[in-house]
């Protein structure tokens, strides 16, 4: 047997017999095929994509282990297993494609994975009114690409599109490449059905709107698994495109580019993909364009009449702030290399410590965020890079992402801290919200208080009305009562 | 054959590091639902072993076999580098080796060592020799000669009509189902006998209709150290090359349409794309439907690296998968033993490029 000493939080592991218990059931419920305590099983769903899992994962050590790993296959069997779960108190962490980035799956307290790739079918399309019924575990670019048969999109394209569930997705308020043109999936969800902690199935009404009090799916969206499993939704979808358009512009600075934005959105003008890169980063992704000036790529799409109509709004603002206009090729070259993450892996061996962080700003705020997250991160020492982008664009402000590298030695982990503490004070300082769209998981939840004030009460109190027992995807979302995960 | 499957770890890091890109296009995961079967999955517990963090269990070594081989991680995979299913392969049968097999292989190692085919006396019975001194070996593959001998048939029907000169030769196994169930020395002594007839032969040439016996042949022997002494064929090109030197005449025959699937191997290795497709509409009447994914970016019929024998759910499962990418009515067409056994499920009519040729050139009075 494998020695392994998780490095983190389990301190409080769910007791053996009780999961013994859990399986034995489980087998009733969903059968053997569906039920595994395989070694293999439990040390690959014990981590997702944050940062801290792949230090650890070179040093040869994990996190933390789920004692059993569970897949139902269809919103009955996930029902009768929160219902067994909770008649037994055992913790269950939902688990879709593991591409979370911020320790949202990591069993911190041991428990039952219930993974949700079994239930990954699209149960119907409404083509008469652009909806359609897909199950949480089906994986996103197979789900854009069922869609893309039919000759619709999904609207959605995160960078981790190929890597990521459905269910995840709303589980994260994700947002996408495109999300100027087709919303965040908050946007996108017409509504949804989840399982909740004691067994219910709640199941949204599938109308454009409604005014019956607070819509209870919207609750779902954003709770990482903290308040039952979301098994299926009802989400947009929109022909595929007649015509696209694309352009990049390159300004003299942020701030003359930032302005241009903003009106651009002010204009009332949508382009599906608006990227604007420091000077730093548009040099490094666009090596022709230099790194002098900043380069603001864009993509329009949709009825060839409106997306020429909107070209020549945004020209004209570009034209107005000093842009030089680049040609199509840059916006080619990105959609090519859009999911190309291979730097991680290559930095990491090398001994760095690589994250991104996003946060969320309003004009007034969007530059001075970025300068001062910047400038707190290249304080820290060991840091060697802080560059930014920003990839989604509001009437109201913008998401500002962060990559920050740095080698610090031998202590990886307390660097990976130092660095996360310096930027969140910062956004926190500059009036920004600490995450745009990768979410809470475990590692933000230690400026969750800070985030919400008041309001993180307001979600305990929810949390413990709808679970009492604590069952559901305990210690995420900054309500750990217990962790040894701490600043 | 110490120095041989040795794992390029900065590789397998690099799988072990990324988050999974390629998941949307393994079928072992998709079918499965199995994080520890994802591609990075497997590397991950792949690349611990191989860093001395873990040491192979059973388990362990179930998970990590659980890969076909069939490269579609490769297509979008950022690391031009990288094939994982070597360093898969490597990991577990290279210097830090399981050493140990799983339990449901060991009638099929059993069968290799006795008969020279995983499949066990029913194959080693059809080995045949036909002539000295022919130009061409042909070299059917032990899931061919257990499974569907008619390929054969059609095989000696074509090179009799084209008058090519040929022989078989009593066939051991390539070698291949070996090296994936972890035992080097039998793959090594498999090649060296196959080596032998083959060299006895004096032929000239060595055409095989199965694209794991091509790709053993041609990758796999150089690199375990023995070198066949003849130009190795597809059986698409090869046949194909016969109609263009006129040496085969394809007639009408009744099929209309037919639908090819891609074996992995001609496809993403052999990069034999065109050639089959060429072939089809050599014969005359025969239009081809394509299915949703085709050429290199074919699906996998679940029969690679032998998990219809190691994995024979998972291996029915993805062949089940796969034919949701036909129109239901479709006669497929393919090149490879295992895509014809693995799709020819649900009342599938599936056929080998090899018959449809001999049905069309070859008529009864033959
Ligand atoms: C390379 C890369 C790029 C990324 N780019 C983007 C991006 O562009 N935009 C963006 O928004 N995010 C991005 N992310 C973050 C991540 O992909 C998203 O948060 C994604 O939505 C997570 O989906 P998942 O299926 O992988 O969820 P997981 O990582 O499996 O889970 C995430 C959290 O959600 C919970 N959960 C999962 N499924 C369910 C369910 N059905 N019901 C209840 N709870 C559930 C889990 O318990 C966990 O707390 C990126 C990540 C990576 C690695
Ligand atoms: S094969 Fe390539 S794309 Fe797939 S998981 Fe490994 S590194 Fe990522
Ligand atoms: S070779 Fe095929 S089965 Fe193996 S990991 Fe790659 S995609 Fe999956």
């Amino acid at each position: 047997m494998n020695d392994y000493i998780p490095t983190t939080v389990q301190e409080s592991r769910v007791e053996q017999p009780l999961i013994e218990k859990f399986s034995r059931k489980a087998l009733e419920i969903i059968g053997e095929d569906n039920v595994s305590s395989d070694q293999a099983d439990l040390l690959s769903t014990c981590r997702d994509f944050w940062p801290v899992n792949s230090i650890w994962m070179l040093e040869g050590s994990v996190p933390a282990l789920p004692q059993l790993v569970v897949w139902p296959c269809s919103t009955e069997d996930a029902a009768a297993l929160l219902k067994l779960a909770n008649e037994l108190k055992v913790a269950v962490i939902p688990y879709g494609e593991g591409s979370g980035t911020m320790g949202g799956v990591v069993p911190i307290y041991g428990g039952v994975m219930i993974d949700l790739k079994k239930m990954n079918r699209i149960r119907s399309i409404d083509k008469e009114s652009l909806m359609v019924n897909v199950e949480c575990g089906m994986n996103g670019a197979l789900y854009e690409e069922n869609l893309n048969r039919e000759g619709y999109t999904g609207g959605h394209f995160p960078q981790s599109l190929r890597c990521s569930s459905v269910g995840g997705w709303l589980a994260c308020r994700a947002a996408g490449q495109f999300s100027t043109r087709y919303g965040k999936i908050e946007d996108i969800a017409v509504t949804l059905e989840a399982v909740l902690p004691d067994g219910t199935i709640f199941s949204g009404r599938s109308v454009p709107r409604t005014a019956t009090g607070p819509r209870v799916d919207q609750l779902f969206l954003g709770s990482e698994g903290i308040f039952g499993i979301i098994t299926a939704a009802t989400l947009r979808i929109w022909p595929l495109p007649e015509k696209r358009h694309m352009v990049t512009y390159t300004f003299e600075n942020l701030e003359e580019s930032l302005q241009a934005i903003r009106l651009v959105m002010h204009s009332g003008a949508r382009p599906a993909v608006v990227r604007l890169y420091d000077a730093q980063e548009t040099g490094h992704h666009f090596p022709e364009l230099g790194d002098k000036r900043c380069g603001l790529i864009l993509l329009i799409e949709g009825n060839s009449k409106i997306v020429d109509a909107e070209a020549a709004v945004i020209e004209k603002i570009a034209m107005a702030h000093g842009a030089i206009e680049e040609g199509p090729t840059h916006v080619e070259h990105w959609l090519k290399k859009r999911f190309d993450v291979s730097v991680a892996s290559t930095l990491f061996q090398k001994g760095a410590v690589l994250d991104t962080i996003e946060v969320s700003a309003n004009w007034h705020n969007a530059h001075s965020t970025y300068i001062a997250m910047q400038q707190a991160l290249m304080a820290v020492e060991g840091t060697m890079l802080a560059s930014g982008h920003y990839s989604h664009v509001y009437p109201d402000g913008a998401a500002l992402y962060l990559t920050t590298v740095g080698f610090p030695g031998d202590d990886k982990i307390g660097f990976y801290k130092r660095i996360w503490q310096a930027a969140m004070e910062a956004c926190l300082a500059e009036g920004a919200a600490i995450s745009h769209h990768h979410g809470i998981g475990l590692h933000r939840g230690l400026w969750m208080k800070d985030e919400h004030g008041a309001g993180l009460e307001v979600l305990r109190s929810i949390k413990k009305a709808l679970d009492p027992n604590n069952i559901m995807n305990p210690g995420k979302l900054g309500l750990a009562e217990v962790s040894t995960w701490q600043k | 054959m110490a120095e041989i499957n040795q794992v390029d770890l900065e590789q397998l890091l690099n799988c072990a590091l990324c988050p999974n890109l390629c998941r949307c296009d393994c079928p072992v995961l998709q079918v499965t639902g199995r994080e520890a079967v994802a591609p990075a999955g497997k590397a991950r517990l792949a690349a611990q072993v191989q860093q001395d963090f873990m040491v192979w269990n059973s388990e362990l070594l179930e998970a990590v076999s659980n890969c076909l081989g069939c490269r579609n991680c490769t297509v979008l995979c950022p690391f031009p580098d990288l094939n994982l299913c070597d360093e898969l392969l490597y990991s577990r049968t290279g210097e830090k080796k399981a050493g140990f097999s799983l339990p449901s292989w060991e009638p099929y190692l059993n069968n290799l060592k006795r008969y020279g085919s995983p499949y066990g006396q029913k194959t080693a019975d059809q080995a045949v020799k036909v002539a000295k001194e022919a130009e061409v070996v042909y070299y059917a593959g032990c899931t061919t000669l257990a499974n569907n001998p008619g390929v054969l048939d059609a095989a000696q029907q074509l090179l009799k009509k084209a008058g090519v000169s040929y022989t078989l030769i009593s066939e051991d196994c390539c070698g291949y189902p070996a090296e994936t169930w972890g035992d080097l020395e039998l793959a090594g002594q498999l090649a060296a006998e196959n080596c032998r007839k083959i060299a006895e032969s004096g032929a000239k040439v060595l055409v095989t209709g199965c694209p794991e016996c091509w790709q053993t042949f041609s990758e796999r022997y150089p690199y375990w150290g023995h070198e066949l002494p003849v130009k190795i064929i597809d059986g698409s090109t090869y046949f194909l090359n016969l109609i263009k030197e006129g040496q085969l005449k394809p007639e009408f025959i009744e099929l209309k349409k037919i639908s090819y699937h891609d074996p992995c191997i001609w496809a993403r290795t052999a990069e034999k794309i065109s050639e089959p497709r060429e072939l089809i509409h050599k014969i005359p009447g025969i239009t081809i439907e394509e299915p949703v994914y085709n050429g290199k970016e074919t699906h996998c019929c679940g029969g690679g690296r032998m998990f219809q024998l190691s994995f024979p759910v998972t291996a029915a499962a993805v062949a089940a998968r796969r034919l949701n990418d036909f129109s239901p009515v479709a006669t497929i067409a393919t090149a490879c033993p295992f895509c014809r056994e693995g799709l020819l499920q649900e009342g599938r009519k599936v056929l080998d490029l090899v018959e449809i040729l001999a049905l069309s050139c070859c008529n009864e009075n033959d």
